[in-house]
């Protein structure tokens, strides 16, 4: 692909420490759910082990770990262990395709007595110039685990839970896909980076012949997409079977849905799959309507000025900057993950009937209204 | 080699392999689930040839949705019974030997039809222009040249939703409605 | 398009997979128990499994949720290239064509919805 060994190398690191991001962010936001929702509970949470009960985190690895290997009698053994494996790959294919930062550009230099030309590298898995098609694409094969795992187990319980899974995930994949269909209209491109890129400066448009600017407001997808926002939003719980939407696992009465003969690290292995996608939701969230990894009110090339002044050299003042959006962007994606927790301990599950409901009867319809606004608007605005 | 190239061929053995599972294997689960990779598969392979959006719908569209549903209904079938049907019988046998007829039939032709096409390069199909973006190119070209077939295509659609419902909702079996 | 990332990746997170099994199954200890590999049932017998009736609705709702997802990925190419054709002038044209596409989508959700093919009882 006129990759040179360099490349491929930085690029294979960079994929494996997407991953390991996301691996690592698991226990932290379990750490995180189980302060948060003690707090919501006005009780205490986890707290003897370490600081903050911090270490708790290593002390449930240790346990996860040193749980018995089990596996049901009446379950199909291929399935049962395949299933757990794939519920990470989605995730992780997915996340991999979010843009973090800025591109870093690096100049040319001299290393093992050969010239290594310049290169630009994405603070992401991969740049994809489909990005959004892809992540659907991918993120649409997680159905494939939980019904593996349902049948694999050889449960009534599990096999109900996985149909249930199953078909709210696809129920709520038509919404999301619509609601997406407004983003698009809006960029004109599928590419996440450009959309980023669309969404720098100060909030400004045309709209019959006027000029609208704002003084302070940046130029954010939310501020000329908010319905698609929320429907997004709300999908993307479904998506990864998020309360309100955890019919899946409704403990009254399905124990604990697809998973109710795992344990141990085949169990960690699917929280892994459930928070990855929570983290590709929260991170396609600030990507379409908060700027990405874009800072409001400062430019990057502002940034970039102050870095040059920092570091020694262009690549490296590149590289500060592109870290210094990272931790923007890191931010902004905690925040929508804080949502997601906090949403969990606020509102009551769903009933099924409910859930459906909602899904083909509201945000289906609502998300048409809006595509539908959206090109109109679009028409009057640019003819 | 080229990485384009040992990328195709691994992406080629994929691709192939698990749809000779998809035939070989009697479990109809597992024929699936392999079906599913080969989609997949498929979808890598428009990859190559710069089909981005053809490769993500291949994804969202045969992997994503039509194969979950096959999965999902195979689940809920006694297996077993199945298992013997497909594989015992005389009509059976005879079905085998007209598929094998068939597939030899198509891939003889195939070869003798591509025979001209094998040995030209492939520069001949891929115009710079056509690598930049084909899904502007997909739209231009659906809103000028393929317009009443993609205005048939919502009608055909409609009734296919209509006609599912409506077998769902036939008298007889477990789930019949009044 | 990254292709050999994306196959690395997915190959590198599979054997993380595997490991990760590989090494639960060789640290926990083992105390056999028949009872315990039953399926889990809240303590009575299992059941047994080809008992279970399913409702025709999950199949049905898989098959509108192909149809329905057909009809959206048709809107992506015009979504990317509707800017292109109101700069050309043809924006309206291509509304138009796009509405009676739609049109029939919303009938087939309208229906659906009358006849009662989404209700769950």
């Amino acid at each position: 692909m006129g990759q040179d060994t360099f490349q491929i190398t930085v690029n294979c690191i960079k994929l494996v420490l997407v991953f390991l991001m996301m691996v690592q962010a698991v226990p932290i936001l379990v750490w995180l759910e189980r302060r948060g929702s003690a707090f919501i509970q006005n009780r205490l949470g986890p707290n003897r082990v370490g600081p903050l009960g911090l270490m708790q985190l290593l002390a449930d690895a240790v346990k996860f770990l040193t749980k018995e290997e089990f596996f049901p009698a009446g379950g199909v053994k291929f399935l049962y262990y395949a299933a757990p494996v794939a519920a990470l790959v989605p995730a992780t294919l997915a996340f991999a395709a979010i843009p973090m930062s800025a591109p870093v550009h690096i100049d040319p230099f001299e290393m093992f007595g050969k010239n290594w030309g310049p290169y630009t590298f994405f603070w992401q898995g991969f740049e994809i110039n489909v990005g959004i098609v892809y992540i659907l694409g991918v993120s649409s094969l997680g159905a494939y685990s939980i019904l593996m795992a349902g049948w694999g187990s050889g449960n009534k319980y599990s096999l109900l839970g996985a149909l249930r899974a199953s078909a709210q995930i696809i129920s709520y994949e038509l919404a999301l896909g619509l609601s997406i269909v407004g983003i698009i209209l809006l960029y004109g491109t599928f590419n996440l980076g450009e959309m980023i890129a669309a969404q720098q400066g100060l909030l400004h448009f045309q709209f019959l012949g006027h000029t609208v600017e704002s003084t302070w407001l940046p130029n954010w997808g939310i501020f000329y997409q908010p319905l698609a926002a929320v429907i997004f939003f709300a999908a993307t719980f479904a998506e990864s079977n998020r309360l309100p939407f955890d019919l899946a696992e409704g403990e009254a009465e399905l124990v604990a849905g697809f998973h109710v003969e795992y344990g141990g690290f085949k169990m960690l292995l699917f929280f892994i799959g459930e928070y990855g996608h929570m983290m590709v939701a929260a991170g396609l969230m600030t990507t379409f309507f908060f700027g990405g990894w874009s800072i409001p009110g400062v430019s990057y090339e502002s940034v970039y000025q102050w870095a040059q002044g920092a570091a020694a050299t262009n690549s490296g003042a590149s590289l500060l900057a592109g870290l210094i959006h990272f931790l923007v962007w890191t931010v902004k994606f905690a925040i929508f993950l804080w949502i997601f927790i906090q949403v969990r301990w606020t509102l009551p599950r769903f009933r099924y009937d409910q859930l459906m409901d909602l899904g083909w009867k509201t945000m289906l319809p609502w998300a048409l209204g809006n595509t539908i606004i959206t090109a109109i608007v679009l028409l009057i605005a640019h003819s | 080699m080229s990485t384009d190239a040992i990328l195709f061929w691994i992406l080629a053995f994929m691709t192939v392999s698990s749809a000779l599972t998809v035939v070989l294997i009697t479990n109809p689960i597992y024929c699936a689930l392999s079906l599913a990779l080969t989609m997949v598969g498929v979808s890598a392979l428009f990859v190559t040839l710069n089909a981005y959006f053809l490769a993500g719908v291949q994804m969202i569209v045969y992997a994503g949705a039509v194969l979950v549903l096959f999965v999902m209904v195979l689940m809920l079938f006694d297996l077993k019974h199945e298992l013997q049907a497909f594989t015992r019988g005389k009509m059976t046998g005879a079905l085998k030997l007209a598929s094998i007829g068939l597939l030899a039939g198509l891939i003889a032709g195939a070869i003798l039809m591509s025979n001209g096409i094998l040995l030209t390069k492939s520069e001949a199909f891929t115009s710079p222009d056509m690598a930049s973006d084909t899904t502007k190119q997909l739209g231009h070209l659906i809103f000028s040249q393929y317009l009443f077939g993609f205005e048939a295509l919502g009608v055909l659609l409609m009734v296919v939703a209509v006609g599912a419902v409506a077998l769902s909702r036939s008298k007889g079996g477990t789930h019949a409605k009044s | 398009m990254p292709l050999g990332g994306i196959l690395f990746i997915a190959v590198f997170v599979i054997l993380f997979g595997c490991l990760m099994l590989f090494l639960a199954s060789k640290a926990g200890k083992r105390v056999y128990d028949p009872v315990k590999f039953e399926a889990y049932e809240c303590g009575i017998p299992a059941q047994e499994k080809k008992d279970t009736k399913i409702s025709v609705k999950f199949y049905l709702t898989a098959i509108l949720f192909i149809i329905f997802d057909i009809e959206i990925i048709f809107m992506y190419p015009w979504a990317t290239t509707f800017r292109d054709f109101i700069q050309s002038g043809q924006g309206l044209f291509v509304l138009t064509s796009m509405f009676i596409f739609l049109l029939v989508f919303i009938y087939g959700l309208f229906w659906e919805v009358k006849s009662k093919a989404l209700e769950w009882d």
